[in-house]
């Protein structure tokens, strides 16, 4: 317990309150020898619970190192492979899926998240799993002008998207389902450039 | 007395003591058959028939009915087989004759022979149940005669031979063929319809395949409709004239099938001559005719509705979408009215006022109507045309008629939210510039919209009404109040809630000192007696009559917009001016000022102002004079226009932005209104119920009801349920 706390004001003796703030993140993420924007610090983040982005603090923290038993950089750096196999469990990666989108909700009242984010998003979270779709929603998304953010819903409906639609033919999806309409364009995107 | 036991009288004939003689029997049976015989012979005159009964009766009593019975069938089945050679024998025409003299005579004795039996009949006959006398005479000329293997074939042959005779035009004997055909029918139903009518069926068949094949090669539609009427007709009279009346179903069952069912397709579909061209030709007759046959077989009816329909979807289709067509909306409107009662008429007169084809005529309409995006804009400024002042003989009778008419087309308009923007804008052009040829027809159409959509449709359009009434009565109590303004220019007012009147942005505008002092005096008449309202000029929706005088001494009075009576104003005070000068002494913003100068200055017969240079189009170089060598043959010209016209391009793109945005919160609504009874309804049911909501105003996309949804959920009026995607949930 003394060490995970040890560990914990290691990285937050730079943030005048008692957290670990982006910068200290920064250089847990280059002793852990993981590039800063890897899905692994987000998984990290989600054991912690952490409720803003860019900010861990020590009851996060705490909460996450010991389900983890790591109370070093190394044992932290040896548990990340586990941790990884955890969150992608079927059961647990809705609830991560979920996570991922609130935690990027910086402002107050904040609903969605602007294309741009979202795209890097996408990447990191499903990038791994469904490359082909992640690629191809991507470069709609960049080129298409209906929408400038994407909420929860459409976030959502993604994930059902890449779980349910076989990729790349389509051949079970139906535009004339409750399917967001963001992902009807899409479908009829992507039929346009089959043809 | 009382102990005496009543005997019951009998008259005993002729009575004598029975001996049981051997050959009683014979002897007795001999004497009955010599009467056949005599009888059969035509020789009965002699013969007593008392005695024969007693004779019979007495076999029958001492127990020889068989004999009887026998015999009777012997003799009378040898008297038939040579009966059958003799007709056989004859030749020609005279076979039939002779069959059915004989079946007479036969039917005569039989009848005789019966009589004299009659005790058998109902003693030795009943008890053995064997076959009766009278039956039994009639099987034996059916299994002697009839079926007499040198009489059947050819007594069919000579029927189907007379009747083919008949039907290509000879008289027959129709008498002598009624006998010979009862004599089927009496001899049994089965033995009609094995020897005669399936046989005469079938030939029918035959024949009538050949005919209507010669005819469909032959004839247009119209005549071979004519032939195939005349040829039911004919069968049917000849069943009537000589054969079963149960048959008559099943000819006139072959003659459907073979002339109107089998040819069906071909008839209609016929190049110049089948149904198409009927109805474009007003063929009632014809048309009348293909109704009556083509109701008789199964499909008929369908095959004509079918090929109605898709003649008029056709039709419909190029009419609304041809181009040159939309051209003058007044006329696109008045030709889809004339379609109408053109196949109105057509269903009232050739085909019964029949429902189902009134239903596919309306159906067709709404199809084709709707195809032309502008058909309510259309509708609408057709009614303006017919309601304006100045439509020669329009009698308020006649202008019922046809606004009665275009309630029709309005009916079927799938965008009626589209035809309400445009009809209130229209109407409110007419109700300013006073050219309404009456208010009780704008009444009379509103009372039909709001019958046909609901009071929510009508409720701003009677506000416009109301408006005008109450102007009425303002200018007359502010001249009322002002009586020191009866000199000098006059103003008249016509004050619009706004809400009421299609929105309009006011645009500045100078007007001339002797306008805006009069103004002014209104507004403070006008707010005085009104607190708390505010007043905005629409400048750019006035009209004004100006008094000029022009160089040679012409006066006239000139009718103009607001903004030209700015403009021609000025040259009160200067001969010439640029066009920079007016647009800084108006105000008026560019477009409608260089709309305004060139109506002025650019319009032959109207241009009482000169431009230099003399171009078509309005430079903000140009400068302008007035055209003091102007001439009309008329007193009063009229220059403004504040006619409705049909929309420009960039127009009309404006007016169906409008119609989009204000169809949002309407779908919205009925979302809401939906979700809130139901609470959880999945998506392909939400989109059933918005749509029939909404489907009295317009045709709700779903792809726009989608966007509602899912505008509705990230306001958190809905959600869509965790477990099952499909479904929403109504959040309280």
């Amino acid at each position: 317990m003394d060490r995970i706390d040890h560990l914990f004001n290691h990285y937050a003796n730079r943030s005048s309150s008692h957290l670990i703030d982006p910068e200290g993140i920064e250089e847990l993420c280059s002793n852990l020898e993981v590039p800063h924007t890897d899905v692994r610090i987000l998984m990290l983040a989600w054991k912690m619970k952490a409720e803003k982005q860019g900010y861990f603090t020590l009851e996060e923290w705490r909460r996450a190192l010991k389900a983890m038993r790591a109370d070093t950089i190394s044992k932290l750096k040896k548990a990340l492979p586990e941790l990884e196999k955890e969150v992608r469990r079927p059961s647990n990666f809705a609830d991560f899926y979920v996570y991922a989108f609130r935690y990027c909700l910086t402002e107050e009242k904040q609903k969605s998240i602007d294309i741009e984010t979202i795209c890097q998003l996408l990447d990191i979270v499903l990038g791994s799993t469904f490359r082909a779709q992640v690629d191809y929603f991507i470069d709609y998304l960049k080129i298409q002008n209906d929408y400038k953010v994407i909420n929860m819903d459409q976030w959502l409906g993604f994930y059902r998207f890449c779980n349910e639609i076989s990729f790349p033919d389509m051949s079970n999806y139906n535009p004339e389902l409750a399917w967001p309409l963001i992902l009807d364009n899409f479908f009829e995107w992507m039929r346009e450039k089959q043809a | 007395m009382s102990n005496q036991k009543k005997r019951n009288f009998q008259i005993e004939a002729f009575k004598h003591r029975v001996v049981v003689d051997p050959k009683y029997a014979d002897k007795t049976w001999q004497i009955l058959e010599r009467a056949i015989h005599q009888i059969y012979n035509q020789d009965a005159s002699g013969l007593s028939f008392e005695e024969l009964y007693r004779n019979a009766y007495n076999m029958v009593l001492h127990k020889f009915g068989e004999k009887l019975y026998t015999g009777f069938i012997v003799t009378m089945t040898a008297h038939l087989k040579e009966k059958s050679k003799l007709i056989e024998a004859a030749q020609g025409g005279s076979f039939l004759e002779e069959l059915n003299k004989k079946w007479n005579e036969h039917n005569k004795a039989l009848e005789m022979i019966r009589d004299i039996l009659m005790y058998m009949d109902r003693t030795y006959i009943e008890s053995t149940k064997k076959t009766h006398v009278h039956p039994m005479g009639l099987s034996l000329w059916r299994d002697n005669v009839v079926h007499f293997t040198k009489i059947h074939t050819r007594l069919l042959n000579t029927l189907l031979d007379l009747v083919q005779k008949e039907r290509t035009g000879e008289v027959i004997d129709r008498g002598l063929m009624r006998n010979v055909i009862k004599m089927f029918m009496d001899l049994g139903e089965s033995v009609y319809q094995e020897d005669f009518e399936k046989p005469f069926l079938d030939a029918s068949s035959e024949f009538y395949k050949v005919e209507s094949q010669e005819f469909i090669e032959s004839c247009d539609c119209g005549d071979y409709l004519k032939k195939a009427e005349k040829r039911l007709t004919e069968e049917i009279d000849r069943v009537g004239h000589y054969l079963d009346p149960k048959s008559e179903e099943k000819i006139t069952s072959v003659v459907e099938k073979e002339m109107i069912a089998n040819h069906m397709q071909r008839l209609v579909h016929m190049d110049n001559s089948g149904l198409v061209y009927m109805l474009l030709h007003d063929k009632y007759e014809d048309l009348g005719r293909m109704y009556n046959l083509f109701r008789r077989v199964t499909n008929g009816l369908l095959t004509v509705r079918d090929v109605m329909t898709s003649h008029l979807r056709e039709m419909g289709k190029q009419l609304v979408t041809d181009p040159e067509k939309s051209k003058d909306p007044v006329e696109f409107v008045q030709r889809l009215l004339d379609e109408r009662d053109k196949y109105d008429k057509v269903i009232s007169t050739a085909f019964g006022n029949d429902k189902t084809f009134q239903n596919a005529l309306n159906s067709s309409f709404e199809y084709f109507i709707n195809l032309n995006a502008r058909s309510p804009e259309f509708i609408s400024l057709f009614v303006d045309d017919k309601l304006r002042k100045g439509i020669k003989g329009i009698v308020d009778v006649d202008v019922e008629v046809i606004l009665d008419k275009v309630m029709m087309l309005f009916r079927y308009l799938q965008e009626k939210d589209v035809f309400e923007k445009y009809y209130k804008q229209h109407l409110a052009k007419r109700l300013l510039s006073g050219k309404t040829v009456s208010d009780d027809a704008e009444r009379s159409l509103i009372v039909k919209l709001k019958t046909e959509c609901g009071y929510q449709f009508t409720s701003k359009l009677e506000g416009m009404f109301t408006d005008m009434k109450t102007s009425e009565d303002t200018m007359r109590g502010f001249y009322g109040s002002h009586p020191e303004l009866s000199e000098g220019p006059t103003l008249i007012v016509q004050v619009l809630t706004t809400g009421s009147w299609p929105t309009q942005p006011a645009v500045p505008c100078n007007l001339p000192a002797e306008v805006s002092v009069l103004c002014e005096k209104f507004r403070s008449y006008y707010l005085g007696t009104h607190t708390g309202r505010r007043l905005t000029w629409q400048t750019n929706m006035g009209t004004a009559d100006i008094k000029a005088v022009f160089g040679k001494g012409q006066k006239h009075e000139l009718n103009v917009s607001t903004f030209q009576m700015c403009v021609l104003m000025l040259f009160n005070n200067a001969d010439r001016l640029s066009y920079k000068e007016i647009e800084q002494a108006t105000e008026i913003p560019a477009s409608d000022l260089k709309r305004c100068l060139q109506s002025l200055a650019c319009v032959k017969g109207k241009n009482v102002i000169k431009k230099e240079p003399m171009s078509k189009d309005i430079g903000e170089e140009d400068s302008f004079y007035v055209n003091e060598k102007f001439t009309s043959k008329f007193y009063k010209v009229k220059i403004g226009t504040v006619v409705a016209q049909k929309e420009t391009e960039p127009e009309k793109q404006e007016t169906r932005q409008r119609v989009e945005e204000d169809r949002k919160p309407q779908i919205e609504a009925a979302i809401v209104r939906i979700m809130k009874s139901r609470k959880i309804l999945d998506h392909n049911n939400i989109i059933a119920e918005v749509t029939k909501q909404l489907q009295p105003r317009f045709l709700a996309n779903p792809t726009e009801i989608k966007k509602r949804i899912e505008a509705l959920i990230e306001r958190d009026f809905l959600e869509r349920d965790s477990t099952d995607r499909k479904l929403y949930r109504y959040l309280a």
